[in-house]
């Protein structure tokens, strides 16, 4: 049995997860244990199984023509610092009780490191029009080789600055920016913290006026495009200079919303009932918004009058034309 | 009105009820052509309606405009056995219940039947029927009253586009079909317009006159006032009953042939421009309004050249080598879209548009215009299905290439070349074999008129000498098949 792949000596910051991978081979197929020693001296090296440190050890292990052997970590905590092992053997002795194995166990060590976290410090400010995010880290002996500012998975800004403060600048105001932004220390391992925006809902209506033949259903839609979604919306109706707030269950109405749209269907639409202003209302931990969404409801016959006006008027027009010529041609001599 | 006139008709009108028939034209080819366009508005929501995909919509349009051009043939047959004003007036009737019907569509196959097939079919007896009759009342004039006509387009999709979305916002899309199938039924209010002129015996003069070349090189049984005598004899075999319909032989021209390639050809290249321009700005970061507002310009632009182009048209200098003109034109649009790729500003895009505005409206003008002026009115009605149908191919693909090759390289500037490139190479086609035609035309009507004079000089002869002797020695070889054609000139002008 030989390695074809051996595990790599990672850095890893506390609460992260680690993956470790094994690779062998031989005839007959190997099998792959996962050892560890901690980092106390008075520790020794114990196997660690599938499901172990209450379920943040996962293997997986697959034996096809070689052996590979998976093991990732999650959650880390300090005391997961240490030598990890990966030992394969094909004899098939190997894990007899009493009859010692011919060929040893074959090993490959990794070392894994886990650092605690270091304490950042976020920081928006907001002045004369401009938006500043900040990003300070407290521990100094991290060697820093650069920053980055990353917003919807698109890098924004990045250096090779060693500093531990890095900061962002946006034109604009808040509620036109409002998101998730991450700033990262490029060090050994990367750090990454966030920085959020956030604001009130920025309610708008979808269409500020929609229509709806009679009869049909009408759809009326808000949305929220800022940072943090709306946590609860509700519609209510101003006609005849009342309020009242359109549930659910109150038979014509549903409504389906989720953290940025929200959608009213009035089914059956009635001229006089279902014509007017509608308000929708999004809340969150920062505020409240609304928008207005004007409804017209179309009677069914309204395009009739039209269509038999134009009929009338084609049908007078050629009658017109035709009575025209026939008086004419008694006086005309044919060509 | 025209005055009456005694003993033999002059020929076609040139004014009078004429102009009257120049608007039924114009308000019937405006339709035709601005229709398709316009109810690109409502796809969206149809689509909404619906849930399909967009392309699956836009078949809606390609159907109509295929049906449109494909049913040419079929609108020249029925005009030549029923005239214009049935025909139109059927085609209005039938746009209108096609467009009707589409108000109660509940799925989008019957969407495709109805406003796709039904109206297409309807607009296919409109756009004929109404090119063909100005033919039949214009000669002199005929270039004024095309470019006239032909203006009806712009100027209809220039209506047609507000009033669809005033339609479309009081009324939706189904209530919208309903007026505008009410909209369309003026059609038959148009068709209502195209009096029959005596066609007959105009036609024929008409003939004699223009085409007496066209009868010397013997297709004296297949002409059109020829066909009417068939129609009088017994026995016809199959190929003349349907020759009598529609012309084939026209496949035989000379004139009709150039005429027919360089078209189809400059089809590849004219439409897509229109169809990308707006997303091309929108491409190169201007706005939604602004890019519709090029197309605006471009409208407008068009809805001037077209009249003007037919009065520039109709000059002394320019009406005899209209063939020149036209091939102009269509190399000038070609120049224009070359050079769009130089224009990277809104400014620049402005100017192009103005360009194409113009180039577009004097190619549209003139182009039955020269289609009558190489067969004539008489064979014009055969000749313009048969062209339409064969253009139906390339313009349906002149589009869906363009789009082809601006998702191959992510660049407008493509399909822009490649427009370009098409129309010069169109152009530059019909120039020189036109110029080609031309000269052999001047080399026949020579020969014509030696040979008339050979005539004339025969026939006094024999006649001051009071001898008819067909076996006399005096007559050379050369003038026996003289003499016989001769004899059919004679039969022809004693034939009306």
């Amino acid at each position: 049995a030989g390695f074809i792949k051996s595990p790599l000596s990672q850095k890893r910051l506390a609460q992260d997860s680690v993956e470790l991978y094994c690779e062998a081979i031989g005839n007959p197929i190997p099998e792959i244990q996962w050892w560890f020693e901690g980092n106390d001296p008075n520790e020794t090296y114990a196997q660690l199984w599938d499901g172990a440190r209450q379920d943040r050890v996962k293997i997986n292990a697959t034996y096809n023509l070689h052996s590979t052997s998976t093991i990732s970590i999650a959650n880390l905590t300090g005391d997961d610092s240490g030598m990890y092992e990966c030992r394969a053997s094909n004899d098939p002795d190997r894990n007899h009780l009493s009859k010692s194995p011919k060929v040893k166990w074959i090993r490959s060590q990794a070392n894994v490191f886990v650092i605690e976290r270091p304490e950042i410090t976020t920081h928006v400010s907001e002045s004369s029009g401009k938006l500043i995010l900040s990003c300070n880290m407290s521990a100094a002996h991290l060697t820093i080789m650069g920053h980055k500012w990353i917003h919807r998975e698109k890098i924004l800004e990045q250096d090779e600055n060693p500093g531990a403060f890095t900061s962002y600048t946006i034109d604009g105001k808040k509620e036109e920016h409002s998101g998730v932004y991450e700033c990262v220390f490029e060090a050994n391992p990367q750090i990454r913290a966030q920085v959020n925006i956030s604001v009130p809902p920025q309610v708008t209506a979808y269409k500020k006026s929609e229509h709806g033949n009679e009869g049909d259903t009408g759809v009326l839609t808000c949305k929220n495009p800022s940072f943090p979604a709306v946590t609860s919306w509700s519609w209510h109706k101003s006609g005849h200079g009342v309020s009242a707030l359109l549930e659910n269950a109150s038979g014509r109405y549903i409504i389906k919303s989720d953290g940025n749209k929200t959608e009213l269907r009035i089914l059956k639409l009635d001229i006089e009932q279902d014509t007017g202003d509608y308000f929708c209302n999004g809340t969150n931990s920062y505020g409240s918004g609304d928008a207005t969404v004007n409804l017209r409801v179309r009677s069914r016959l309204a395009a009739l009058w039209p269509f038999l006006g134009i009929v009338a008027e084609v049908l007078v027009l050629v009658t017109i034309i035709f009575i025209y010529e026939k008086r004419r041609k008694p006086d005309e001599v044919p060509d | 009105p025209a005055p009456a006139q005694a003993g033999r008709a002059p020929g076609p009108p040139d004014g009078g009820w004429g102009w009257v028939v120049v608007f039924g034209a114009f308000v019937s080819i405006g339709f035709a052509y601005a229709f398709p366009k316009g109810l690109a508005i409502f796809f969206k929501e149809i689509q909404d309606f619906f849930g399909t995909s967009y392309s699956e919509i836009a078949w809606v349009s390609s159907i109509m405009l295929a049906t449109t051009y494909g049913a040419g043939p079929i609108s020249s047959i029925l005009v030549n056995r029923y005239g214009s004003r049935p025909v139109v007036m059927f085609g209005g009737l039938l746009c209108g219940v096609g467009m009707i019907s589409a108000a109660f569509c509940t799925s989008i196959l019957q969407l495709y039947i109805c406003v796709g097939f039904i109206t297409g079919f309807g607009l296919a007896l409109n756009l004929q029927p109404s090119v063909i009759i100005i033919g039949k009342y214009f000669l002199k004039r005929r270039p004024i009253a095309n470019g006239l006509a032909m203006a009806g387009s712009p100027v209809m999709l220039c209506t047609l586009a507000p009033l669809n979305q005033f339609l479309f916002d009081n009324f939706g899309w189904r209530g919208s079909f309903l007026i505008l199938g009410a909209i369309l039924l003026n059609c038959c209010v148009a068709g209502a317009l195209f009096r029959p002129i005596g066609a007959g015996t105009a036609l024929v003069k008409t003939q004699v006159n223009e085409e007496g070349k066209d009868a010397l090189k013997g297709k004296i049984t297949e002409d059109g006032p020829m066909g009417k005598k068939i129609e009088e004899e017994e026995g016809k075999d199959c190929f003349e009953k349907v020759n009598q319909y529609l012309d084939f032989s026209l496949f035989k021209h000379r004139g009709f042939l150039i005429y027919l390639i360089g078209n189809v050809l400059m089809f590849l290249g004219f439409f897509a421009p229109i169809v990308f321009l707006a997303p091309y700005a929108k491409h190169i970061g201007i706005d939604e309004y602004s890019a519709a507002f090029l197309l605006s310009i471009l409208a407008i632009v068009d809805m001037v050249a077209r009249p003007a182009t037919g009065i520039v048209a109709n000059s002394r200098w320019v009406r005899p080598r209209i063939q020149y003109f036209f091939s102009f034109a269509i190399a000038f649009n070609g120049a224009c879209h070359l050079l769009c790729p130089l224009a990277s500003s809104y400014t620049g895009l402005i100017v192009y548009s103005s360009f194409f505005g113009l180039a577009f409206g004097m190619v549209c003008a003139m182009l039955f215009e020269t289609l009558m002026d190489l067969v004539g009115a008489a064979r014009f009605t055969s000749a313009v299905g048969l062209v339409t149908i064969a253009e139906c191919c390339t313009i349906l693909l002149g589009p869906p290439i363009g789009g082809i090759l601006i998702d191959t390289f992510g660049d407008y500037k493509y399909m822009f070349i490649k427009c370009g490139a098409v129309m010069v190479l169109a152009g530059t086609f019909l120039f020189i074999m036109n110029y080609y035609n031309y000269r052999m035309l001047a080399k026949e009507e020579k020969e014509r008129k030696m040979k008339e004079e050979h005539l004339k000089s025969v026939r006094t002869e024999n006649e001051g000498k009071k001898i008819w002797n067909k076996d006399s020695t005096q007559d050379g070889p050369e003038l026996e098949p003289l003499r016989e054609k001769g004899e059919g000139i004679k039969k022809e002008m004693n034939g009306t």
